[in-house]
């Protein structure tokens, strides 16, 4: 209702200013969007877009695939800085958003949550997990939950039936068991984590939480990298190569890993949600999915937590070329049909990333899936235990001084002996960076 | 006589002021295109790197940049900083695999050709077979060569274990990652610095070696005082297109290992690529690219002066 009125009177105020013109004239929204998984992503959205037009005539979405994330960042950034306005609405990852923030680009969306009939509700049936990187360190909410995703265990259930093993709950009993399962002649490790290629942050972070400290926490402006914890779970991911062999010293490269497992070369892997429809479908054998095993964290010593990752929907407006608040509307409104229960059912079932509303569990198609397949709520389930997903100041720089850092220390460019003068100095190089924020 | 002297001048008072501006400009405005190009892509973009290497970006995007001087530079070779801490690492790289497939591909380009340069059965399979990689895109070399390389389901691992060998993670080991991506360069370039030799030795005059044949020159002999001397203007070009190549392709490490690890296997230029996404790093970007192109312009001139040097002998 309120929005009505707020719609009503920015309708009168354009019509009285301008002579000629109607309050019915479209606005076109032009929406950015990535892509990251294996799915006819196009063809969804451009269904979403004309479900949305049918119910909202005076709005025409005008979606734009703009390649990768980080193309997709290159693009807005480059349109912006040359004098442009970006796109009206777009899906960036949600470790972009200080960046965003500190440009100025997006709008907070407080407001327009607060304009809903029920704020709260809307805001309780995100999984609590998906906030932690949509909202600042005062609290404001910046971005909405879109495509998410959460690295966790897929394993080869045949092999494990066939050889009477448990799944391994914490890092301990997935040394046993993958040591079991390591055939010695070298066509089969127990266990593939991906950590060679440019991104071991994320599967870092996972063994980083579950040793007792994440790399970030509310405060943008902090980074623990050169920690006790952090130099403990560098150690136990490298040594699972070097020392316990049972996975490829190094780790593995991240695309060659689901084909290795498919290909029965790994029994067990680190990956993300989004890879398992593709896995389903391409193994032949019965995969089973479980959480990452827990590490010494806690007063138990059953640290979880792996990260989230993913995408969110940003609004932007920039200073310098303001959009009318007409504009910004109709930008909400297309934000919240991508984000409403029915169109997170449909989404995460058919990309497999994890529907961010909890109630989109309870509806078709995704609730029929996530019977037929069970894997499919290890994720959700997993969200519970979840921490943090990498988000500070300068994220771009300090994302690629801490993969730099890890990728030296896995890979055994530097011995394990000298790893906590490596992370000092990647500590030093983080700081900084960051000591205009302090 | 006197008739024609008068001509003389009054020919020249026949010729408008304007026609002769036009025949004096007209050289200038033929290559006007030319140059419009050449100072609108390469010397104004050339002009503000090197202005831009002097400058920090603003912190936002509207700011204005601020004057360093050469602070971007020294920033490089600061083992503290975010990009200092690589940088030394991946210029090392860089020189190394420069020298290292100049220093390979051109001698085997120029032994094949010696090889294929004579009447032997079925040349014509035997210059494409060498000189095919040539002809395939680098990223789709790059790719099968990816996949050569490949950990568990490569081919090479997959037969060194069938030989019962051990095997290596070529592009996952930081010892051999920079000599892979190496290998895969020198395959690739081979063959086309064979093709500037075949194109040499084919305009050398066969009457030299009748001659020397005649003196009871070896073969030896022949190629090193005939063939190699007359070749040198060829060798210049390739070497100096060789190594401009190797300084300049890098897409290949898209496919192989894209830096990794560790930047054991990173170059120079694709490590400005990596990290041009963040605005506030491009003081630093463009002080590499000025290292870059000050790296290039020295070898080449190297190269020209080496090689040029004693032409007056052969004359």
């Amino acid at each position: 209702m309120i929005r009505f009125v707020r719609w009503l009177g920015v309708s009168a105020l354009l019509a009285g200013s301008l002579a000629f013109s109607t309050a019915q004239e479209t606005i076109t929204i032009d929406f950015y969007y990535p892509t990251a998984v294996d799915a006819p992503i196009n063809a969804i959205i451009q269904e979403y877009a004309d479900q949305f037009m049918a119910q909202n005539p005076g709005i025409r979405i005008n979606p734009v695939y703009t390649g990768t994330y980080t193309q997709t960042r290159d693009t807005i950034n480059t349109e912006i800085a040359g004098g442009g306005k970006g796109p009206d609405v777009a899906v960036m990852l949600t470790t972009d958003l200080y960046s965003f923030i500190e440009e100025g680009v997006i709008i907070p969306l407080d407001d327009y949550i607060a304009t809903l009939d029920n704020p709260d509700a809307f805001v309780a049936d995100f999984f609590p997990a998906l906030w932690l990187n949509s909202l600042d360190e005062d609290g404001t909410i910046w971005s909405i939950p879109f495509q998410r995703s959460t690295p966790i265990m897929f394993y080869n259930a045949d092999l494990f039936a066939e050889k009477g093993l448990e799944v391994p709950t914490n890092l301990d009993e997935l040394r046993a068991v993958a040591a079991a399962l390591t055939e010695p002649d070298g066509s089969r490790w127990g266990l593939m984590i991906p950590v060679q290629g440019t991104f071991p942050i994320w599967m870092f972070q996972s063994f980083a939480i579950a040793h007792g400290q994440n790399l970030v926490s509310d405060d943008p402006a902090e980074v623990f990298l050169n920690t006790p914890e952090a130099l403990e779970a560098v150690t136990a991911l490298t040594e699972l190569g070097t020392v316990d062999g049972v996975m490829p010293a190094g780790g593995t490269a991240w695309g060659d890993t689901p084909s290795a497992f498919v290909a029965g070369q790994a029994a067990m892997i680190y990956h993300t949600t989004g890879s398992l429809t593709t896995i389903l479908n391409n193994a032949p054998f019965t995969v089973g999915t479980a959480f990452l095993p827990s590490g010494p964290a806690g007063a138990d010593g059953t640290g979880f937590g792996a990260p989230t990752g993913g995408g969110n929907l940003y609004i932007f407006d920039t200073p310098d070329n303001p959009r009318s608040e007409a504009q910004l509307e109709a930008a909400w409104k297309w934000v919240q049909f991508l984000a409403s229960p029915e169109v997170q059912s449909d989404w995460g079932t058919r990309t497999g990333y994890i529907a961010a509303r909890i109630s989109a569990w309870d509806i078709d198609p995704l609730k029929s899936r996530a019977e037929e397949f069970p894997q499919y709520t290890v994720a959700r389930d997993q969200l519970a235990t979840a921490g943090k997903e990498f988000s500070s100041y300068r994220a771009i720089d300090i994302q690629n001084i801490i993969n730099s850092t890890l990728s030296q220390i896995i890979s055994g460019a530097v011995p394990l002996s000298e790893a906590e003068a490596v992370l000092a100095n990647a500590q030093a190089q983080i700081d900084n960076l960051l000591a205009d924020y302090r | 006589m006197a008739t024609k002297a008068a001509a003389l001048p009054q020919l020249v008072d026949n010729t408008s002021i304007l026609t002769r501006l036009f025949r004096a400009l007209l050289p200038y405005l033929l290559i006007a295109p030319t140059l419009l190009g050449v100072f609108t892509f390469t010397l104004l973009p050339a002009v503000r790197t090197v202005h831009d290497s002097l400058y920090q970006p603003p912190r936002m995007a509207r700011g204005e940049p601020t004057f360093v001087g050469l602070e971007n530079y020294a920033s490089l070779f600061n083992p503290q900083h975010h990009l200092g801490a690589r940088f030394g690492q991946i210029l090392g790289n860089t020189l190394a695999f420069s020298l290292a497939t100049v220093g390979v591909s051109v001698p085997i380009g120029l032994g094949m050709a010696l090889l294929l340069n004579r009447r032997i059965r079925a040349m014509g399979f035997w210059r494409f077979a060498v000189f095919y990689p040539s002809l395939l895109p680098l990223i789709g070399a790059a790719s099968i060569w990816a996949f050569l390389y490949a950990d568990t389901v490569g081919l090479i691992n997959t037969t060194l274990r069938a030989l019962g060998l051990p095997t290596n993670n070529w592009l996952g080991n930081p010892n051999t990652v920079l000599a892979s991506i190496i290998t895969v360069d020198i395959w690739k370039q081979s063959g086309y610095h064979m093709l500037f030799f075949l194109a040499g030795l084919q305009a050398i005059p066969q009457d030299l070696y009748e001659a020397a044949e005649l003196d009871g020159a070896s073969y030896w002999q022949q190629l090193t005082a005939l063939t190699l001397p007359l070749l040198r203007r060829t060798l210049l070009f390739v070497l100096v297109v060789a190594l401009t190549f190797s300084f300049q392709t890098v897409e290949q490490l898209g496919a192989l290992g894209m830096g990794k690890p560790a930047d054991r296997g990173n170059l120079l230029l694709y490590f400005i690529f990596q990290n041009i996404g963040e605005r506030r790093n491009w003081g630093y970007i463009n002080a590499m690219s000025v290292i870059l192109a000050g790296m290039l312009l020295v070898f080449t001139v190297t190269n020209f002066f080496l090689l040029e040097r004693g032409r007056e002998d052969e004359r």
